[in-house]
């Protein structure tokens, strides 16, 4: 079963960091009813940004994370046996059309194809969710929208976004966080001082830079915040930074060697 | 006897004379592969590989047991090019293995250091080198702790001011502190020897391999293909100079007069490759400080022009068309240069049918059986109107159609699961190097194009059996006007015993000009309609070619053409047998998209198994 989760309203806005005009972008698709597809690699601050949207909007969020198992049904809906019954139960996609909200789908490309051709007629002017299963046709209020993304750092790893689903979307690129307001999601975030957060940035953005050549990927700001919290209550920084950093990103030996002798760079003679 | 006593005293005085610490030392060898992680991570050039570099003469003075040894003259230092990282093949500097090795990393930091370039030009060594010194240690103020403890442990090292003459040591305190005080010293004050060399520190005045890079199309270059000897790859300085003018020169005579010349001549026909004994012939090389290969227009060239001229066209395959025009990319302008290379369709001309050679009868069985299961590997089709098994889900969304009162599957109500064979829409490209040096030998018993035959021959099969539709071409060139691409079998050709007969026939010759061939094979795999399109290169070095086609060009070039069929929605994957493989096809074609197989002869046994499981992974199986 997918997971979906229903934030609470909170006091305050999550804390995001923006970018660029992406708050504006996604507050203007939302107005005219327009799709939207967010790209960029993993831990970059997709989900955080779709919160904080969210909470801005003060819409509900159905967060569904993609996987190569979730079929239509998972996202639509299916009959649960009851009390000498069955039951209709919707899925996270019907219930943000019924109820109106942000329906996130979070890495798409993740999901079986038959499966990402149920929110088509979402995506044009039509925006029905036909429920073949019911015989029902609901049709998606103003205050409904789709979300989905994708990391297309994958694409080359044999799995990519069919060209006429990926034309359905207003797209937007996210990336990592330039320097400084990746230091500074590291101090909002974590109890750690200054001078070690921008540490951890420019060695984060050294790793970046090995990608798609010894690494598949750079380590994300997600990561980056883990690491720091285990640097924040007292661990060892090089060690923190070995298993919040280099171990997730790699299993090849000689390059994990290779990234620890970098972690000693710039921590080995951390003293206080 | 004589000569005896000659050998012990040698042998004795150069290790009384020697300097460093062999039990501690540290080879290249043992941390290359993190050591270019690191190298990278910091900034180096990712083009670049990380090699060992040739010893180079310093002019420092040295003390009379050297002297007396005739040893000293030579320092290995680190140094960059556009090509490869150098670094000394072995550090002994230090009594202690872990500060040899420290500075391994140390000095691939300071390679990689990216100092703006207007504080590097025009400047001299020992600023620069301070320069890089300040700006590692600013940008990663861990390595703080380990460049004191490497200085604090080479200060010791270093001759002691007090007992030098005045200009001497004037230099010396001068490099000191540098070393301690980076950043302080402006300028190296003259003294009659130069310096001690610092291992620390970059080569203040790194070999330049200006003249290897020859531009002029009409000359051969005698690049010594066939020659797949991996055992001490050093860099060698090379020039090229003029033929000296008395053929009879010989080593000795030449210099007996000045017998700390800093160069030999060596001549050497490298067409031929007739040294029987290679490793005399390394020693000699490593021996020897600078090689200077003659442009003897009049031998080796010849020779060479006559063992890679194309036959003649009754001899040769048979073109199929007058060829396609192909861009090239030119790193340097950073720019792609169209219409570059012509590459010319071929079949092959002397080719019989054949069956498929006896020693494959066997492995080729197995593999069918295996190839023929993976294709009919069955899948549960849901919603059926009768099967094996019951779909529950559908059964629940039937009754509970039902109990809504709706009727929309009433009547006839598809329950069921039912097993069928899986439809793959897959069309693969093997792209096989047949480039002159696959003519190499493998052991005393195979040539790498033996095993290349093989595998493409178990490939067949397997793919055949496997009902994917398949292509396979193979490819060499001679200058870019002349990329060979053999036709093995089309996409549209049936696999049989004519194709057979092909593969049978495939044999080396020319260079390999990756970039023109990865082009054309992205074109022809580009059309095909199916979901999945693999490109698979098939090699056993790195792209080269007569003209300037090799070193970075080559690899530039390649990982454009590689990134164009990325775009294109290809997927590209290449299998080597090159052991330096891990120093550029991650650049090439990313880290997971490669193979080295170990041993050439498990290549045919390997090649099929890798299809299988590329292609489960491609089909989520």
């Amino acid at each position: 079963m997918s997971s979906v989760t229903q934030l609470d309203k909170q006091e305050s806005l999550p804390f995001y960091e923006p970018q660029g005009d992406e708050v504006e972008l996604f507050m203007h698709a939302y107005k005219h009813k327009l799709p939207v597809l967010i790209k960029g690699p993993t831990g970059c601050g997709k989900t955080r940004f779709i919160s904080y949207m969210a909470e801005k909007l003060n819409l509900p969020l159905y967060t569904v994370a993609c996987h190569d198992d979730l079929s239509a049904s998972d996202l639509v809906g299916r009959h649960l046996i009851g009390d000498g019954a069955t039951v209709w139960s919707d899925g996270p996609l019907t219930r943000a059309v019924r109820e109106g909200g942000i329906c996130y789908l979070d890495e798409v490309v993740e999901a079986r194809k038959d499966t990402t051709v149920v929110i088509h007629p979402l995506t044009d002017d039509r925006r029905i969710l036909p429920i073949d299963r019911t015989g029902e046709t609901l049709h998606a209020p103003d205050n409904f929208m789709l979300v989905v993304s994708y990391n297309p750092g994958y694409q080359n790893l044999l799995k990519g976004m069919k060209p006429s689903t990926r034309q359905r979307f207003l797209s937007m690129s996210f990336d990592y966080l330039p320097a400084p307001a990746e230091v500074e999601v590291l101090l909002n975030e974590t109890e750690l001082d200054r001078s070690m957060a921008e540490r951890l940035v420019v060695l984060a953005n050294t790793l970046r830079e090995l990608k798609d050549q010894d690494l598949e990927e750079g380590a994300s700001t997600r990561l980056l915040v883990y690491t720091a919290t285990l640097i924040s209550t007292g661990f060892d920084p090089v060690k923190a930074c070995r298993a919040g950093m280099i171990e997730p990103l790699t299993d090849d030996p000689d390059i994990v060697a290779g990234l620890m002798e970098l972690v000693q760079a710039a921590f080995g003679s951390f003293e206080g | 006897m004589e000569e005896q006593v000659g050998q012990i005293w040698d042998r004795l005085i150069t290790r009384i004379a020697q300097q460093g610490y062999p039990d501690a030392a540290v080879t290249l060898d043992q941390i290359k592969a993190p050591l270019g992680v690191f190298f990278r991570a910091l900034g180096g050039d990712s083009a670049l590989r990380v090699t060992a570099t040739t010893a180079t003469l310093h002019k420092a003075r040295r003390n009379w047991l050297q002297r007396v040894a005739g040893s000293g003259r030579k320092v290995e230092l680190a140094w960059q090019d556009e090509t490869c990282l150098y670094l000394p093949a072995q550090l002994d500097v230090f009594p202690d293995a872990q500060l040899n090795r420290d500075l391994y990393f140390w000095l691939a930091a300071m390679a990689g250091a990216r100092v703006p370039a207007e504080t590097h030009r025009n400047q001299n060594w020992i600023v620069d080198n301070q320069q890089r010194t300040l700006y590692t240690l600013r940008q990663f103020r861990g390595l703080h702790q380990r460049y004191l403890s490497l200085v604090r442990a080479y200060s010791a090292l270093r001759p002691q001011p007090e007992k030098l003459k005045p200009d001497a040591a004037a230099q010396e305190r001068a490099i000191q502190q540098a070393l301690t005080d980076p950043g302080s010293v402006g300028a190296l004050p003259e003294a009659r020897f130069a310096p001690d060399p610092v291992p620390l520190w970059l080569h203040p005045d790194p070999p330049r391999s200006a003249g290897l890079s020859n531009t002029a199309d009409g000359q051969d270059r005698s690049a010594s293909k066939g020659e797949t000897r991996q055992a001490q790859q050093r860099r060698r300085q090379a020039e090229r100079v003029e033929k000296p003018e008395d053929q009879g020169f010989t080593l000795g005579v030449r210099h007996e007069a000045d017998l700390f010349s800093f160069g030999e001549f060596c001549k050497m026909d490298r067409g031929t490759d007739e040294e029987d004994d290679l490793d005399q012939a390394e020693d000699i090389a490593n021996d020897i400080d600078k090689m200077s290969v003659a442009q003897d227009n009049t031998t080796v060239a010849s020779r060479i022009k006559f063992d890679l001229d194309l036959p003649s066209e009754q001899e040769d395959d048979i073109p199929l068309s007058e060829g396609m025009l192909y861009p090239e990319w030119d790193f340097k302008k950073a720019q792609l240069l169209p219409d570059q290379c012509r590459v010319i369709p071929m079949l092959s001309r002397n080719a019989v049918d054949c069956e498929l050679p006896e020693h494959l009868q066997k492995p080729a069985r197995r593999l069918r059986r295996q190839f023929e299961s993976l294709s009919a590997r069955p899948q549960w089709i849901r919603g059926q109107y009768e099967g094996d098994k019951l779909d529950l889900d559908a059964y629940l969304d039937y009754r509970g159609a039902i109990s809504s009162g709706g009727s929309a599957h009433a009547g006839d109500p598809r329950l069921y699961y039912q097993k069928r064979p899986l439809v793959r829409d897959m069309a693969c490209l093997l792209l096989a190097d047949l480039s002159l040096s696959t003519d190499a030998w493998v052991n005393d018993n195979h040539q790498v194009i033996d095993v290349i035959r093989d595998s493409v021959h178990l490939f067949a099969e397997s793919l055949h059996a496997s009902g994917d539709q398949f292509a396979i071409h193979g490819f060499s060139s001679r200058r870019r006007e002349h990329v060979r691409f053999n036709c093995i079998k089309d996409f549209n050709e049936n696999y049989n015993a004519k194709v057979r007969g092909r593969i049978a026939d495939i044999s080396p010759g020319f260079y390999t000009r990756m970039g023109a061939a990865i082009r054309h094979a992205t074109d022809l795999l580009g059309k095909q309609s199916a979901e999945k399109k693999l490109l698979l290169l098939l090699t056993d070095g790195k792209p080269n070619d007569l003209d300037r086609y090799e070193g970075r060009y080559g690899v530039e070039d390649t990982r454009k053409a590689i990134l164009e069929a990325r775009n294109q929605g290809l997927i590209p994957f290449c299998i080597t047998i090159d052991e330096e493989a891990n120093q550029y096809l991650p650049y090439l074609f990313g880290h997971q998209g490669y193979t080295f197989i170990r041993q050439a002869e498990q290549l045919p046994k390997r090649l099929p198994q890798l299809y299988m499981t590329l292609t489960g992974k491609l089909f989520g199986g």
